[in-house]
């Protein structure tokens, strides 16, 4: 039970509704959170059976077995060892790469003056509202000619110039004190030197934040790569699961166990960076 | 130290910073929408050479049935899911904005977790569990006794487009709960204790005080699920490949068969154009909105 802030006034405001009205709303919470949990659990579930298992009625809540077979099939007669590695190696590339580039830009809009400086910025708010499937034709043709089909490395370009990005360290930079840049400067210290020493250490949350949203959108990113990768050892991961796909005859438990690949590693990041992961993406979404 | 040198360098200094955002943005983003405009003006199909047919694209487009067809089916979709996921994500944040919740941290996370893994394994997982024949949502509805006969949810047309929304509303009912609690969390409680000593009741102040000023919040989450249904790839793609009989076809969809399917890139590029402009015109009258709220 909370009290009013105030002292001397009567502590009407804030009161819990009564225990049975909380004990409910509680209920209702939770029952919500099981049924969203749900469709993940019937993930994990399905990836752990035998394809006969899965249509089946009376629904088969537990495997009979634990197939782990269907992992092993998948990492050694389907490649998704490699799949799930240029999917990591794509994320973690890309993600640094943009923060570079978000921060640095950013950093400039925040904090100097600079001749078109309202104009190009109002180049970065357009680029939010083109819509990135716009894009695509034009863009297949550009990487027809530069070779980049079926190169993992063409599927980050596109989204390296995060307006998203820019505005969220923008955002950022805007709230550092100019007194430290002034106090960096008094001491002889060059621009660059400035942003190397003064600016990124302040950076680190938002960094956190921004980052992983960054490397978890190109870890889930489905449709520019499905159009770009084509070969099996180039494909990244949700490329990689839908490919499994056969109109003969569908190997769903396996498309179930690659989706576990794709999922764990993100329920770690969850667990482990929650409230960074929240605050960022609020921040962004609300300023943006 | 402020010499010339200096000076010089503050004054380039942010060129150069902003110089690889804005040479990628130009490359990848900018010189194709230009080009994307060119492309529309043809009849290119990606390998012979291409000639110019003036708007004949659009003129066909325009009798397109299933453009049309897929403007309607994002807006039905729209109008599936969205009302209720505002309102359940308003009451939900409600909940989790109240003093005397507790657990609301896993809560949060349980309820963002949908819209944080991939839409591959989110949209493959409802393939399983809304399977006509045996698929866990029908067979648990018949064992309750509630349905005779499987609910042909990725068959028919309308149950298609039911389970889109149905797939839509899971992945962003916990994503526009939280962007509406950041709504509730900056009204002042100091309104809620003023009314109540005016004698109002709860469900009085959640009407006249909660839901005017998060009316802002609740604009913002209209216009990105506006964009958000109209874009819909993976989910039409993975689910029905956009049928039954085009009834989960949307724009980006019919976009992607156009461009990658039958490789009419002259075709497509004039369906990029119209979808950008409406696109476009969302996002405007959605700044026009939130300029007039303040």
């Amino acid at each position: 039970m909370e009290t009013s802030q105030s002292l001397g006034k009567p502590a009407r405001y804030g009161r819990s509704p009564g225990k049975w009205a909380s004990a409910l709303a509680f209920l209702l919470m939770l029952v919500l959170s099981a049924l969203m949990m749900f469709p993940l659990f019937w993930l994990l579930d399905s990836s752990l059976k035998d394809i006969s298992e899965i249509f089946v009625n009376p629904p088969r809540w537990i495997p009979k077995q634990l197939h782990w077979s269907n992992y092993r099939e998948l990492i050694g007669e389907r490649g998704f060892g490699i799949v799930t590695w240029n999917s990591l190696l794509l994320s973690s590339v890309y993600t640094a790469a943009a923060l570079v580039f978000c921060s640095l830009g950013g950093f400039a809009f925040a904090k100097y003056k600079f001749y078109g400086k309202r104009i190009l910025f109002v180049f970065v708010l357009a680029s939010l509202m083109i819509p990135p499937e716009t894009t695509m034709v034009p863009l297949f043709v550009i990487y027809k000619k530069l070779h980049l089909i079926d190169n993992i490395w063409g599927v980050a370009l596109p989204e390296l110039a995060s307006a998203f990005g820019i505005f969220f360290m923008r955002q950022y930079c805007s709230a550092l004190p100019d007194e430290i840049m002034e106090a960096a400067r008094i001491d002889g210290c060059s621009e660059f030197a400035l942003f190397r020493k003064v600016i990124l250490p302040n950076l680190k949350s938002a960094f956190a934040a921004l980052g992983i949203i960054l490397f978890v959108k190109q870890w889930n990113n489905f449709m520019w790569p499905t159009v770009v990768l084509r070969s099996w050892e180039h494909m990244t991961l949700p490329v990689a699961i839908k490919a499994l796909e056969d109109s003969n005859n569908t190997p769903y438990h396996l498309i179930m166990a690659g989706s576990v690949i794709s999922v764990v590693p993100l329920l770690l990041i969850v667990l482990l960076f929650q409230k960074s992961l929240i605050s960022g993406l609020i921040e962004g979404a609300v300023k943006g | 130290m402020k010499n010339g040198f200096w000076r010089w360098q503050i004054r380039c200094i942010p060129y150069l910073y902003i110089f690889p955002y804005f040479l990628l943005f130009f490359v990848f983003s900018l010189y194709p929408i230009l080009y994307s405009f060119d492309i529309s003006f043809t009849d290119w199909n990606g390998a012979r050479a291409k000639s110019y047919i003036g708007l004949e694209n659009y003129v066909a487009l325009f009798h397109d049935r299933t453009f049309w067809l897929s403007l309607w089916n994002s807006a039905v979709i729209f109008l599936m899911y969205v009302p209720i996921m505002l309102f359940l994500g308003l009451i939900f944040a409600s909940l989790l904005n109240a003093g005397w919740m507790i657990g609301k941290g896993f809560f949060r996370m349980a309820l963002f977790v949908p819209n944080f893994v991939s839409v591959i394994a989110v949209s493959f997982i409802f393939v399983l569990l809304f399977s006509t024949q045996d698929g866990l949502v029908n067979t648990l509805l018949r064992n309750l006794g509630w349905i005779r006969t499987p609910i042909p949810w990725l068959d028919s047309p309308w149950w298609a487009r039911i389970t889109v929304a149905l797939m839509v509303l899971y992945r962003w009912l916990g994503y526009n709960m939280l962007l509406l609690l950041t709504g509730l969390q900056s009204i002042p409680k100091d309104l809620y204790e003023a009314a109540c000593v005016d004698g109002a009741t709860k469900v009085k102040s959640f009407f006249l005080i909660t839901v005017p000023l998060v009316k802002r919040m609740l604009l913002f989450c209209t216009v990105l699920s506006t964009i958000g249904t109209f874009s819909l790839f993976t989910e039409p793609y993975v689910l029905t490949k956009g049928g039954p009989l085009d009834s989960t076809v949307t724009p980006v969809l019919m976009l992607y068969n156009e461009s990658f399917q039958n490789f009419n890139f002259g075709y497509a590029s004039s369906i990029a154009v119209c979808f950008f402009i409406l696109m476009m015109a969302v996002s405007l009258i959605q700044m026009r909105l939130m300029d007039d709220r303040k």
